[in-house]
């Protein structure tokens, strides 16, 4: 049942069996775990935009963490990376344009920082922008270039609109500038911040108060000098007929009879688990179908002859009558896997209908997945588990929520959804 | 490559989706280079594969067979993989600083280029059955042909949403009363929620709207096709 190439990528079955006579779904769970970094003079450089809201809302505290993290995430650089700092209210300043991480130039960010004060409305998006333009200004080909987009508030001038933002982080992650975004306080947009992070190919961090700006960065900076493949993606091979879906919220894009689905970056000893879907059509009793599963990146770190060589996992399944599928034997760890992603999906979309003001939808949504992955949790007590909780959280969720409630309840959701942990960072190899 | 990955006829055409009998033919055709052992014992390689997805693609451009033995007689086997494989979304011409020289200069109004969430797969609208490119008013597409409510001498009332809602109006909690206006040109879409239930949508669909939809369509499917086991 469970299919291993060996400990760097597995993708496992939930079952092998599917029916002749209707569309049977199975589903998939992919573990990949990066190699390890070699020694930190190796690394990948960076070019880093950090893009910071001096709007009138971030006055005190908030632009002051906001500036030492700063401070503190450019100390960590070396002179061969580069970084700029932008700032914008309703006006965009360039406070710093792109330079090599020398001695003096860090000297100089840091008096220049000390100077920035809180003013004025949210141009969010040409803000982002122009920090991306600092990055490819000097776009270093091999390298991360990732913009940083710190916002406690709504866009409010400018583009504003989330469609139209997060297609421009679409095309800018494909021409090499990648961002990820710190959402701080209660009012900022989660949904905008979180499809600027996915589309752009970076991460997304909820940062309840402003202490925690310092570790959302470190973090985030940390771990950009830490990867080790770019543009990873699984590539599933099945017939035309059979549809593939990823459950996990990345990108995928098709092409013929293959499915894509994009990983983006993944830093030393990152692991990531990614749950699709495939949905088989009828078929003829006894006879197999397949796919092959396999894991490519920009620059053959995955390959046969790269740092971390693994090759694809080949997987069937088998038509067989109602009787043999019922009583086939499941993976309990993909069952596991699969319901969790459906509960955290279910807990965002109650998050979002509480904030609505539609209590008894937010209820329904968690009773209705929660009643589904009884039904085949029988003994199971994980599954039990998260059913029992999840029972527990319809109480919560249909009754007026706290924002910081909500916004943590979607962060935590989003988190599991994409193998990070509590605080938004990559879950590494034990 | 490793050695062991070699496919049976089946597992070929499987992964080439194509049947068995078209990669006899392409055999038989030289389109594929014969195997050593014949039968059913027959065993292809990735090189097979590659070949057999770069010939789909190029009959795909509408070539004919005998143009495309032709062109990969010109190939190394190196090349036919490349080609075989460059089929993944190719890095678009402009680079990041000129596509952001564009968006900053560009007009305030510039629109985002729809794109559909690659999460939900929306089939292509199927304009064969929609009612397009016809004003509102003057045509309205009726599943099952539920009657309208247009009394005489409202006809022309700026109310795109007079006839019974299509969704039950829980699901669309604060959905804008004049978007699409009336006298915008609009179609009916089709989307496929499973193989006996499909969901009818009259766009342009405002972003709000649109966004619920796409929420719609991916609880819909949800619940109707997630097997219980």
């Amino acid at each position: 049942m469970t299919v291993t190439t060996d400990t760097t990528f597995t993708v496992r079955q939930d079952r092998r069996l599917i029916r002749p006579n209707s569309h049977s779904e199975r589903f998939l769970l992919a573990r990949v775990a990066a190699p390890r970094a070699t020694s930190e003079r190796q690394r990948t450089p960076v070019n880093l935009a950090i893009v910071l809201d001096r709007s009138g809302s971030m006055s005190g505290e908030k632009l002051r963490v906001a500036k030492s993290a700063v401070e503190e995430a450019i100390a960590r650089l070396q002179p061969d990376d580069r970084f700029s700092v932008v700032v914008y209210d309703d006006k965009i300043d360039i406070v710093i344009e792109s330079t090599t991480a020398s001695q003096e130039s860090r000297r100089a960010a840091v008096d220049r920082l000390r100077e920035i004060e809180a003013r004025g409305s949210t141009n969010l998006g040409e803000g982002w922008l122009r920090g991306c333009e600092q990055i490819a200004r000097h776009l270093v080909d091999g390298g991360v270039n990732r913009c940083l987009l710190l916002t406690d508030g709504l866009a409010n001038v400018g583009i504003t609109d989330a469609d139209e933002l997060a297609h421009h982080a679409t095309e800018l992650r494909a021409r090499g500038v990648s961002t990820s975004t710190f959402g701080v306080g209660n009012d900022f947009d989660e949904h905008l911040l979180q499809a600027i992070a996915d589309a752009g190919g970076g991460h997304f961090y909820y940062i309840a108060d402003a202490p925690q700006i310092r570790d959302a960065i470190t973090s985030e900076v940390g771990e950009t000098l830490e990867v080790v493949a770019r543009d990873v993606a699984l590539e599933i091979t099945a017939r035309d007929d059979i549809r593939v879906e990823a459950i996990s919220p990345y990108r995928v894009s098709g092409a013929g009879n293959r499915t894509f689905v994009h990983l983006g970056e993944l830093v030393s000893e990152q692991v990531l688990e990614v749950v699709l879907r495939l949905s088989f059509p009828y078929g003829l009793l006894d006879r197999e179908t397949g796919a092959i599963v396999a894991l490519t990146d920009r620059d053959g770190v995955f390959s046969a002859i790269g740092a971390a060589p693994t090759e694809p996992v080949r997987l069937t399944w088998a038509y067989a009558d109602d009787r043999a599928n019922d009583a086939q034997p499941r993976d309990r760890e993909v069952d596991r896997a699969v319901a969790r992603l459906f509960a955290a999906r279910a807990r965002q979309e109650a998050v979002g209908r509480n904030r609505n003001g539609d209590f008894s939808g937010a209820r329904h949504v968690l009773a209705a997945t929660a009643k589904r992955i009884r039904a085949y949790a029988s003994g199971d007590a994980e599954l039990r588990d998260l059913v029992d909780a999840m029972v527990q959280e319809e109480q919560v969720f249909s009754a007026p929520m706290v924002e910081p409630a909500r916004k943590s309840a979607h962060y935590a959701a989003a988190n599991l959804l994409r193998s990070r942990d509590s605080q938004g960072r990559s879950v590494r190899r034990a | 490559m490793p050695h062991d990955d070699r496919y049976s006829l089946t597992e070929l055409a499987d992964l080439g989706g194509v049947t068995p009998r078209t990669i006899r033919y392409y055999l038989a055709q030289g389109l594929l280079p014969a195997v050593g052992q014949s039968g059913p014992g027959a065993k292809y390689d990735e090189g097979h594969l590659a070949r057999l997805r770069l010939i789909r693609r190029l009959q795909a451009e509408h070539l004919p067979l005998a143009e495309i033995r032709r062109r990969l007689d010109e190939l190394s086997e190196g090349d036919i993989r490349d080609l075989a494989g460059a089929s993944e979304p190719s890095v678009p011409g402009d680079s990041a600083l000129e596509y952001l020289r564009e968006v900053l200069s560009g007009p305030p109004t510039m629109k985002a280029q729809r794109f559909p969430d690659p999460r939900v797969r929306v089939p292509p609208p199927m304009r064969a059955l929609a009612v397009s490119d016809v004003p509102v008013a003057a045509s309205r597409y009726e599943p099952g042909s539920v009657p309208e409510f247009s009394p005489p001498g409202v006809a022309d009332a700026p109310a795109p949403y007079a006839s019974p809602p299509i969704v039950p109006p829980s699901f669309l909690p604060s959905m804008p009363a004049a978007d699409p206006s009336p006298m915008e040109r609009s179609q009916w879409d089709r989307i496929a929620l499973s193989p006996d239930i499909e969901l009818h949508i009259r766009r342009p669909l405002g972003r709000a709207q649109q966004k619920q939809v796409d929420r719609l369509v991916a609880i819909a499917r949800e619940l109707l096709e997630e097997e219980r086991p």
